[in-house]
């Protein structure tokens, strides 16, 4: 656990970790080379404490008060909802999570649905609610990688995945006919450490709230 | 032919071993983590004996008709449920408020208000996710039925902040706030309906990025907006309530202020202001709370371990109309604390290991009726042994003292770091009795 005075923040690896370093730094934090952190795992400067950990482990390090703070796409809070407080919308790490089918396929607006969709995802929960809230069945096959490829290979119907650009997609021969939701990276605080450490957690709080107003 | 299959991770082995694990989500607690349980449940109850409460014990299992009546959607969702052998349905407990409340409301009705009662015992979840992965935990609480005002909400946020102190807890602050405070806001701030709704939706989720949103895309900002912004850093002393006060314009909010102040007062008198924090942004489950609410968080742990607050909703909904404050601790939680604290308890010794061999039976069994007259633990072999034997057996069980009974009136007695000693057994025993007083 951290002391009184220091702060505890999960960043994470992958597709948000240069804009968090990066945020880290223009909120005059902590300046941090992605190598320095990814051989460290935890590096300690001036009175803050930086962990690298998976994206979707953020949450978990939060809850549980490992970290005060955490940096996390929405998309991974959309699936693993905990007790945490969602701060601040860091306004970075912009993308969309999107229900894509093959180009050939005849699938497109919800009329167009068969009675019972298949889709393959990493977002589960995400992607069931938010077909069962329009009235329809849905399967949901879960998979860990490569989602692109399940419906060429004629496993499901099409898939619900995160996207920035569109280029996998299109490079998968795969179409958008629905955006689910718009996610970017968020600021995480765990319910405790903003009542035990009032006075630093909200002074990091502050200062990352404005580095990201700035930017956006 | 294929091999057969085999080894740890095969789920179709033709005779499946018995899950020694136990059923995921629920936990054995081993004899140190037991102990540390059980002298923290003690000490809970204790305290909570002092200030008068009678302890009660409800069952496990309840009516749901009973839960229907006091528990919201999500904690019914939450229950075990099945059906008796008559058929009707019933759940395992999920929290014991309820049943308590019953008991005020049925067993108890000629008892005159106000009730002083506590309890403990398990609660338990069908919910793998919310609590490290525990579907069942351990909770003591304390219910203070027929009392309003001030006085009452003082007498159990101090009585809870003894009891964390009485389990040993050193470092703990309780945060004090007020659900009137919010319904005030929520009655004064110039939103349609379903914005209301999804704005209590974000708080109850703590998502401040949402309720951000909400807030922006409304014309009329008012005072209310603002302090909706900065919910989650409405915190501090005495000040913060002149802050607040400042921009508030409803009588709910302002109603809730002053009842805030005098129960900081009060709590100043009950010798505990040094650990109270007001916290006008605590967020809690706004349908059951109808007064102060407060917090108790131990040092560097995530989640509160004590939480309660003033519920006068739900006496009334079992046919009792009622005040009522009160609040439990999570027990899980405070032996956690202890078992990680710089010096965990020690798990108490075993005073005396009590061997024999051949004719000494009797004087060992003896001797320990004796030992055990005088409060001391003391566990007697179940085979004749050796000398070495014995001193291989006194080291596995871990006693400070061995006794091996070589006669009836001889027994040899070694003690930690000492040389052993040959002696009659009652000298031995009115030594050891005698080093314990």
């Amino acid at each position: 656990m951290t002391p009184a005075q220091q702060v505890a923040i999960a960043v994470p690896t992958g597709a948000l970790h240069d804009g968090a370093l990066s945020l880290l730094a223009r909120s005059g934090l902590a300046s941090l080379g992605a190598e320095e952190l990814g051989r460290q795992l935890l590096v300690e400067r001036e009175g803050l404490r930086v962990i690298l950990v998976r994206p979707s482990d953020v949450p978990a390090y939060v809850d549980h008060g490992a970290a005060d703070l955490g940096i996390v796409g929405k998309d991974i809070l959309w699936e693993t909802p905990g007790a945490h407080y969602e701060l601040v919308d860091l306004r970075f790490g912009g993308c969309r999570l999107v229900l894509a089918v093959p180009d050939a396929s005849s699938l497109d607006g919800p009329e167009t649905w068969p009675p019972m969709i298949r889709v393959a995802t990493k977002y589960p929960r995400t992607a069931a609610a938010w077909f069962e809230s329009r009235g329809q069945a849905v399967e949901v096959v879960q998979l860990h990688g490569s989602v692109e490829l399940a419906p060429q290979v004629g496993l499901v119907d099409g898939i619900v995945d995160l996207t920035a650009t569109g280029r996998t997609l299109r490079d998968n021969r795969l179409r958008i006919t629905a955006v689910l939701g718009t996610s970017t990276a968020r600021l995480i605080a765990n319910q405790a450490s903003l009542k035990t450490r009032t006075a630093a957690v909200q002074s990091v709080v502050a200062k990352m709230r404005e580095a990201s107003s700035d930017a956006g | 032919m294929w091999p057969r299959p085999g080894g740890f991770f095969t789920s179709a082995s033709p005779s499946p071993a018995p899950q020694l694990g136990g059923v995921p989500g629920f936990r054995d607690l081993l004899p140190l983590e037991a102990e540390i349980l059980r002298e923290a449940q003690e000490s809970l109850l204790g305290e909570m004996r002092r200030w008068g409460y009678r302890h009660v014990i409800t069952p496990l299992v309840e009516s749901m008709d009973v839960l229907d009546v006091g528990l919201g959607i999500e904690q019914r969702r939450r229950l075990f449920k099945f059906t008796d052998g008559r058929g009707d349905v019933v759940a395992l407990v999920g929290e014991r408020t309820v049943p308590v409340a019953r008991l005020v409301a049925g067993k108890l009705r000629a008892a005159p208000l106000p009730l002083r009662l506590c309890y403990a015992g398990p609660v338990l979840s069908t919910d793998e996710g919310r609590f490290q992965q525990r579907r069942e935990t351990y909770q003591v609480g304390a219910e203070l039925v027929g009392a309003s005002g001030p006085v009452a909400d003082a007498e159990v946020i101090a009585l809870a902040a003894r009891c964390m102190e009485a389990t040993g807890i050193r470092r703990y602050q309780i945060d004090v706030g007020h659900a009137e405070f919010f319904q005030g806001i929520m009655d004064a701030v110039k939103l349609p309906d379903e914005v209301k709704a999804a704005v209590r939706t974000a708080l109850a989720a703590r998502d401040f990025v949402a309720l951000e949103a909400l807030l922006e895309d409304t014309p009329l900002k008012s005072a209310e907006h603002e302090l909706l912004l900065r919910f989650p850093a409405l915190r501090g002393g005495a000040e913060i309530l002149e802050a607040a006060g400042g921009l508030v314009r409803n009588q709910r909010s302002e109603a809730a202020l002053s009842e805030l102040a005098r129960v900081r007062e009060l709590l100043v008198a009950h010798g505990i202001g040094e650990v109270v924090n007001l916290d006008l942004g605590a967020i809690r489950d706004f349908d059951y709370y109808t007064g102060v609410i407060f917090e108790g968080y131990g040092p560097d742990f995530g989640r509160p371990v004590a939480q309660g607050g003033r519920y006068d909703g739900l006496l009334e909904r079992f046919g009792r109309p009622a005040p009522a404050t009160g609040f439990m601790v999570q027990l899980d939680l405070v032996s956690e604390m202890l078992t990680r604290a710089p010096r965990p308890p020690a798990l108490p010794r075993l005073d005396a290991a009590l061997a024999w061999s051949g004719p000494g039976l009797s004087t060992a069994l003896r001797l320990g009726s004796t030992l055990r007259l005088f409060g001391m633990r003391a566990v007697v072999d179940t085979e004749s042994r050796s000398t070495s034997e014995a001193n291989a057996w006194w080291h596995a069980v871990g006693a400070a003292n061995l006794v091996h009974c070589l006669s009836d009136s001889v027994v040899a007695w070694s003690a930690t770091g000492q040389r052993t000693r040959r002696l009659p057994p009652e000298q031995v025993a009115a030594r050891l009795a005698g080093g314990v007083s």
